[in-house]
């Protein structure tokens, strides 16, 4: 293992650390401090946006805490999900008195913890709606897209359900949001090298000099094949087909597209991937509304790039372009 | 039998083998999945060891013990196995309210309430290759064992004839789900730790 650190028990409480020094906006919260929260504190009158997952994929998901994002996330440890406490934690933070929206990536523990926690709170009569962000298309097959978990499409569910939140909108309305956003994303991913979790050391799966693993997850899940790396131009169109048709994209459509580093691919072998995506989709009569090229939902150091695309209606089109903020991102 | 001085006695030992077979579960979750059940039950053994022993002076409940662990291992994780390690020690606490004693016949009856509420919670069903089937397979050889058997030595041989049943089986829940039929011929990580747990006790 070659990692910077101190203490391997210690990666995310450090990094945490770090993360409220270098951005003031946030600060932690909680018991061991796995809450993070905007410093401000929750937004009166608006629905609150809580996220929450494993630690080791900066910026997902405590990074989108901010401005027209998200209110608070609750964090794991790296790849596991937030304790209970943390979520009800995470859910009074995010409470301005309208109701609060769990928007969180379809994971066990993630959705045990935050069911656990709605249940406790709705005890005390807090409003509460929940969200489970799926877009991952290799991890289950269309027909059981309820079981397919959640990747970097979870960005621009955020950003959907985030600008509609600071709209003023109700917690229904919020949620109905997220669940359309969430319904008109796709993701695939691809995957060249293992990324190492601190605590074990080792790398999370093993793949030969010059393999590429075709639909693997943001965890190393295994994907739809492994094989020898092809070109950027051959898996650009191959991610393409496995996201397009789903959405029954065709000439007129207006896309969000997302090229996203799984951590160690450079920005440079992004945009070689983008050029592609970009060429194909324009020679099919497919506009591009909104792109994002860059690191918005990794694996630690693992290479390897997904593709997001999400279907544009006017309605999601103004949201993912309203104005945001996060130590991460903004858009203007 | 199982009272609470059994029990305070097999905590420390169910955390050392836990933190044992940390390096051997890592692996093998990592085939499957995101490598952390050894990470993750060597925490929740790390701060169950911190809220155990209680003083002799005091000697805790069957319940007391159970519902200590079950708040160091929620305090440890919130990955889905802690959860159902948090959730199920609920279960027994609650279960063992009042209790003193239980024998062999009363562990496969918390067996099955436990079984009952993970099942609920984490949404697998008995058949799906996971932690339930290998807990279900000590239910039933529990509920069937005479007053004087060796209860332990039981469950563990049904522990290993059910990871034999469902080796080349595929997995139905998790992170495994999505490639199921490249599970076929490998153990469920769950019940390996469960079998590194039995064996421990």
């Amino acid at each position: 293992m070659k990692k910077i650190l101190n203490d391997p028990q210690a990666y995310v409480d450090e990094m945490l650390d770090g993360l409220c020094l270098a951005h003031p906006e946030l600060a932690r919260r909680g018991e061991g401090g796995r809450v993070v929260v905007r410093r401000g504190g929750a937004v009166a009158g608006k629905v609150g946006i809580v996220t929450g997952g494993g630690s080791g994929h900066l910026p997902v998901f405590l990074g989108y805490v901010g401005e027209g994002l998200l209110d608070s996330c609750a964090v794991g440890n790296v790849f596991a999900g937030p304790r209970m406490d943390d979520c009800i934690e995470a859910m009074r933070a995010a409470d301005g008195g309208a109701g609060v929206l769990q928007l969180y990536g379809n994971y066990g523990g993630d959705r045990m913890n935050f069911e656990m926690a709605a249940e406790m709170l709705e005890l005390e009569g807090m409003k509460t709606a929940s969200v489970r962000v799926s877009d991952d298309v290799a991890s289950a097959p269309p027909e059981q897209r309820e079981k397919r978990r959640g990747v970097a499409g979870l960005v621009l569910v955020y950003k959907a359900a985030g600008a509609r939140a600071a709209a003023g909108a109700t917690l229904e309305e919020v949620a109905a949001t997220a669940r359309k956003a969430n319904d008109a994303c796709r993701t695939i991913g691809v995957a060249l090298t293992p990324c190492v979790v601190p605590e074990s050391g080792k790398p999370s799966f093993e793949i030969a000099d010059g393999e590429v693993e075709f639909g693997m997850g943001i965890h190393g899940e295994p994907g739809i094949w492994r094989g020898p790396l092809k070109t950027a131009d051959a898996l650009a169109d191959e991610m393409l087909e496995r996201v397009l048709p789903e959405l029954a994209v065709s000439r007129g459509d207006r896309l969000a597209v997302l090229v996203n580093s799984l951590g160690a691919t450079p920005s440079e072998e992004l945009y070689i991937l983008y050029r592609r995506i970009a060429t194909v989709l324009a020679g099919r009569g497919v506009d591009i509304a909104f792109s994002l090229v860059g690191r918005y939902a990794t694996s630690m150091e693992m290479a390897g790039a997904s593709l997001s695309v999400m279907k544009l209606d006017a309605d999601l089109e103004a949201l993912l372009t309203a104005p945001a903020t996060c130590p991460f991102w903004s858009v203007r | 039998m199982l009272d609470a001085n059994v029990l305070a006695r097999a905590v420390p030992r169910w955390c050392a083998a836990m933190h044992a077979a940390a390096p051997e579960l890592n692996a093998l979750d990592g085939r499957l999945g995101d490598a952390d059940l050894g990470a993750t039950l060597d925490k929740c053994a790390t701060l169950m060891e911190q809220a155990l022993p209680v003083s002799p002076a005091s000697p805790d409940s069957l319940e007391g013990i159970f519902k200590r662990c079950a708040q160091a291992s929620a305090k440890a994780s919130g990955s889905s196995f802690g959860t159902l390690l948090t959730v199920a020690l609920m279960t027994a606490g609650k279960h063992c309210a009042g209790r003193e004693l239980l024998s062999a016949q009363d562990v496969a009856a918390l067996l099955s309430e436990v079984i009952t509420t993970l099942s609920a919670r984490g949404g697998a069903a008995l058949g799906d290759k996971t932690v339930l089937d290998g807990l279900d397979a000590i239910q039933r050889a529990l509920s069937g064992a005479a007053a004087d058997a060796p209860a332990l030595a039981l469950a563990g041989a049904a522990l290993r004839g059910s990871l034999d049943a469902f080796r080349d089986k595929p997995n139905r829940m998790g992170r495994a789900r999505m490639f199921a039929d490249k599970t076929i011929g490998l153990d469920d990580p769950g019940m390996v730790a469960l079998l590194r747990m039995v064996e421990a006790l």
